[in-house]
């Protein structure tokens, strides 16, 4: 290399030591009576735009409807949301500037953001909930700032296993039908366990949905000719929907189990009648079965000239996602701390448990788990609607 | 080029050799440098998020431009390239408990083999063909790394420990701008440079007309190979940087798309224009972020565009693309160009 | 038994697709050279344009296929001359790239107009299935291939038979020999985006019924690569074999190994190919001289 060109290098390398080592700037603190800064992470134009528009319009719907009610202790929920289009590379971008902001907690969506982001808000001390049930995440010595609210896709798996196990009274066998991902492999491991653990009758393999694909044909009779007769999904709707077609078109006897994500009125409504008789493992309880948890978002959606029914069940998931969070607000601002990530992380372990009025188990976290709930209602489709077969059920 | 009109003398082989050949140019790169070393104190984090992407991603796009732009080879590899460099890394300094500093530095000599290997194809293959081959060799790449649990940990994510030197932990932007700052200095020095070489105009002899190069002496069989490992080089240390910089590496983050953005980064930068890839690297990893601020100006005038604009912005980042490359082919590097020409010759014009 | 017929039923229809896709393609590429990296979103405009022909304005299917087509003619008559012409004489990588930016404009554009939450097919394809031995196929699976069939020998004969088509090989050959014969190269170009957006339509319909109607249906374009390369890039009837050769391979692997490796089986295929006869089953060989 040329001494021109080297002498710029070595001043910008002996710079980059001295400079790196004075320390960067912090985040702004919180000014203790102005609105409440709380960033979101939506999907609203990428690969799960489809649940994520609905999920992310519950956050800002429970956010309006408690500013409407005086928000907490007269501050006000001031939300910052904006699309990453399932891009990581944009969801970090938008947690800098959330940081930079000085928002107390940060709202995620899809597992790629959740666990890129882990280690930084574990660094800022920013309280995280996502849509991303991971087991992984329930751990406070893996991912210390980390909430999982609904029951773990790895619990959800527990709970299909044992009623599928109650269901075919007798040995059987279950296949998993999982998106080639983190998200869809999450569960397939810890459900295996479940069964050895338990001393299940059930036969167990694995089999990836790839994207893309026009049917599962192949896939549905390798499992059948391997004797399953359940088919656990982790997956989202659409394919859900299109695996339910298949079965009903090629006359298999096999029953659908949907975990969360393929749980919802989606899959109905794409897969019509070869939905029915299918089940469904979901946290949150549809608008279709009104509790009284379903009462607030409800109103709130008819002054603003919309629907329940209409937004869904993930609509009710995002609204008491942020409810949690908000309760955890609360009960910092209340006990007198000043409002921080740590102080927030606390509140949320140390708190009663948080009622959802039935839509879920109440949810509750401690310092040794920030597992929410382990409870999930489990039900089945008929007549197109998901109608409950059992509620609260633990693994 | 230079701001004369009289043309440059030299008077020995050193002057001609040298990157910077007038006061001008000395006092502009003396200013940029400066620029460069006050962002970190001036800006704010999430702009220092922001540009410690830029860095990553010039390193990165340098590698694709080596490829595309100056040899011609047409690669949508580029993610799969990318995950190796990243998987490599963060592996060799987990399991193999090696340094950050020599993790990377074997990621990205890994790349480079591995990368050579992919450029087999284009031996036999041109153009869009090749184009199409490369984007196997992605879809191979990242089902490899999906599948082999032994060694990737399979689908689950890795995470990578934060590198700690000299008594403290880099983990903030403001750290890691000194790490990738420098480095992306030395990527654009060493591919400026490359292009003096030998090896370099044998790069562009096989892009310009490959049969007529190897009629002059050319080895092109070698040449392709080693392109491709040049180029893959570069973009394994991009890969290397992401896997420590942001702490995970998870495969869902090399899809198509990443190979797409660095090819847009390159041709709206400009095709075989180094300082070209730069700007356009700034142009393309800003952009989005300029969309979603002015969106979010326009949610306080505007109420009823705040349901639509996720999907408008999608329409407006392919628009500008299009645009680009419909009123101006060759890019920002040419753009840039003609402002320089245009205040050389001010007042008069052509 | 059985089993082998049912993916061999299934793999057929789904080639019949794959085809069917890949012919828009081939023809964009056989009268411009060009890539068209939007081939996918041509589908996905094709299938939300019939679903709102026939669900938001509520007309009946046959005329809803019409007006499907009609849009899609104009879109692609559109995009021809906004998007494509002033490329004409830039490198194969910019004019790649434009297509890959368009694709992000009708993605978006999509997403303005019917949002994000997936639609149900429109039915009216016939329902139930078919039993043939021991396999069941459904009665859409089967329409699919016979709707492709046709429209590809429909092409064939276009190509062989008629003033335009032979126009547009002939463009295809030597665009200035073209010229002096008097043939309209800006028209065979026109046409060109036009027939191709009118078969997305077709693809994009026979696609909805069997995957729903979802901005998924866009990363169908991908899949198609493999077939094309396979057939030849310039070859109508190679995009037959290829997407055949595609279909039943991937069904086959999926029922027989397993495992995720249907899903780059098609890639492993082309890189093989394309060692050995880098022009593709069917694609015109160039003799290159300096």
């Amino acid at each position: 290399m040329h001494r021109r060109t080297a002498a710029p290098l070595t001043i910008a390398g002996v710079a980059a030591l001295t400079l790196a080592a004075c320390g960067g700037p912090g985040a702004e603190g919180d000014d203790g009576d102005g609105p409440i800064g709380i960033g979101v992470i939506s999907d609203l134009s990428g690969a799960t735009a489809d649940v994520g528009t609905p999920y992310s319009e519950g956050i800002r719907g429970y956010a309006d409807w408690l500013n409407e009610q005086g928000g907490i202790e007269g501050r006000e929920l001031d939300l910052n949301l904006n699309d990453y289009a399932y891009d990581v590379a944009r969801a970090e971008q938008l947690y800098s500037q959330y940081v930079n902001e000085g928002v107390v907690a940060v709202q995620g969506w899809g597992t790629g953001d959740t666990e890129a982001l882990r280690q930084r808000i574990a660094q800022d001390e920013l309280p995280f909930m996502s849509a991303s049930y991971s087991e992984e995440l329930v751990d406070p010595d893996e991912a210390p700032y980390n909430f999982v609210v609904a029951a773990t896709y790895s619990d959800q798996m527990r709970v299909a296993l044992d009623w599928i196990a109650e269901d075919a009274g007798g040995d059987s066998a279950v296949a998993v039908f999982h998106h080639d991902s983190p998200f869809g492999t999450a569960p397939v491991g810890d459900g295996e366990e479940h069964i050895e653990g338990n001393d299940l009758d059930l036969d167990y393999a694995s089999y990836a949905m790839p994207d893309g694909a026009t049917d599962y044909v192949s896939q549905l009779n390798r499992a059948a000719s391997a004797g399953a007769e359940y088919i656990v999904v982790q997956n989202v709707s659409s394919p859900a929907a299109m695996l339910a077609n298949n079965i009903a078109e090629q006359g298999l006897d096999l029953t659908v189990v949907c975990l969360n994500w393929c749980a919802d009125e989606q899959f109905i409504e794409l897969a019509g009648d070869a939905a029915e008789g299918h089940v469904m493992v979901q946290p949150f309880a549809p608008p279709t079965e009104p509790l009284p948890g379903h009462e607030a978002p409800a109103e709130f959606l008819e002054s603003r000239g919309d629907s329940l029914e209409n937004k869904g069940l993930h609509y009710v998931q995002g609204w008491y996602t942020m409810h949690v969070m908000a309760e955890g607000i609360r009960h910092t601002i209340e006990s007198g701390e000043e409002l921080t990530g740590s102080a927030l992380r606390d509140a949320l372990r140390s708190m009663d448990a948080v009622d959802t009025g039935d839509v879920t188990q109440p949810i509750s976290f401690d310092d040794e788990s920030h597992r929410g709930m382990t409870g999930t209602g489990i039900y089945e489709v008929s007549d197109g609607e998901m109608v409950e077969l059992a509620r609260g059920v633990t693994p | 080029m230079a701001a004369t009109s009289t043309g440059i003398f030299h008077r020995s082989y050193a002057s001609e050799l040298a990157l910077r050949h007038t006061t001008a140019e000395k006092v502009r790169l003396i200013l940029v440098a400066l620029a460069l070393l006050s962002v970190p104190f001036v800006v704010s984090p999430y702009w220092l998020t922001i540009a410690n992407q830029i860095g990553i991603a010039v390193i990165g796009a340098i590698g694709l431009n080596i490829l595309v732009g100056f040899t011609g080879q047409i690669s949508l590899g580029q993610g799969g390239f990318l995950a190796v460099g990243a998987y490599s890394s963060a592996i060799l300094h987990i399991r193999g408990d090696l340094p950050v500093p020599l993790s990377v530095l074997l990621a990205t000599l890994t790349t480079a083999v591995i990368g050579a290997f992919f450029g087999i194809p284009a031996l036999r293959l041109k153009g869009l063909y090749l184009a199409i081959a490369t984007l196997a060799s992605q879809e191979i790449i990242l089902f490899v790394v999906r599948n082999w649990e032994a060694v990737t940990g399979g689908r689950e994510a890795i995470v990578v420990p934060n590198m700690e030197y000299f008594g403290f932990a880099f983990r903030q932007d403001f750290h890691w701008y000194w790490v990738i700052l420098p480095l992306a200095v030395l990527a654009v020095l060493a591919a400026r440079n490359l292009f003096r070489t030998g090896l370099g105009r044998s790069f562009m002899a096989v892009r310009d007309q490959d049969i007529a190069a190897s009629a002059m002496g050319v080895d092109v069989t070698r040449t392709k190979v080693l392109a491709f490992a040049v180029s893959s080089g570069f973009v394994g240390l991009a890969g290397a940087l992401t896997a420590h910089y942001t702490g995970i590496v998870a495969w869902e983050r090399f899809t198509l798309e990443e190979s797409i953005l660095y090819l847009a980064i390159i041709i709206v930068g400009g095709l075989g224009s180094i300082s070209g890839t730069v700007y356009g690297a700034i142009f393309m990893i800003t952009l989005p972020a300029l969309i979603t601020r002015v969106g979010q100006d326009l949610q306080g005038t505007l109420p009823g565009i705040a349901e639509k604009l996720p999907a408008v912005q999608v329409v407006v980042f392919g628009l500008v693309i299009v645009l680009f490359l419909i009123f101006e082919p060759r890019g920002l590097a040419r753009i840039w160009q003609r402002i320089k020409d245009y205040v050389r010759f001010w007042p008069f014009r052509y | 038994m059985s089993d082998f017929l049912q993916m061999t039923l299934f793999g057929l229809s789904n080639g019949a697709i794959l085809a069917l896709a890949a012919l828009g393609f081939v023809l964009i590429y056989k009268a411009t050279r060009v890539i068209n990296f939007a081939q996918g979103h041509f589908l996905l405009v094709g299938a939300y344009a019939f679903y709102a022909a026939i669900v938001i304005l509520g007309l009946h299917w046959t005329l809803a296929i019409l007006v499907a087509i009609a849009f899609a003619a104009v879109i692609g008559l559109i995009v021809e001359r906004f998007v494509l012409r002033p490329m004409i004489g830039e490198e194969a990588i910019s004019v790649i790239m434009v297509t890959i930016g368009l694709s992000s404009i009708l993605a978006g554009g999509v997403q303005v107009f019917f949002g994000t939450s997936p639609r149900e097919t429109p039915q009216f394809l016939p329902t139930g299935a078919l039993s043939i031995a021991d396999a069941t196929i459904p009665w859409s699976r089967v329409t699919a291939i016979v709707v492709a069939a046709v429209v590809l020998i429909a092409f064939s004969i276009f190509f062989t038979r008629t003033r335009h088509g032979i126009a547009m090989r002939a463009v295809a050959d030597d665009q200035q020999a073209a010229l002096t014969m008097g043939i309209s190269v800006r028209k065979v170009f026109a046409m060109a985006w036009a027939l191709a957006a009118v078969t997305a339509v077709i693809g994009g319909i026979l696609l909805a019924d069997l995957s729903g109607v979802s901005a998924g249906l866009a990363g169908f374009g991908l899949i198609v690569f493999p077939v094309v390369i396979l057939g030849g890039l310039d070859s109508v009837p190679g995009t037959i074999v290829g997407g055949v050769i595609i279909g039943l391979l991937v069904q086959y692997t999926a029922g027989y190994i397993g495992g995720g490796l249907e899903q780059i089986i098609p890639f492993i295929v082309l890189i093989l190919i394309l060692m050995v006869r880098p022009y593709g089953l069917f694609g015109q060989t160039r003799i290159e001289r300096v």
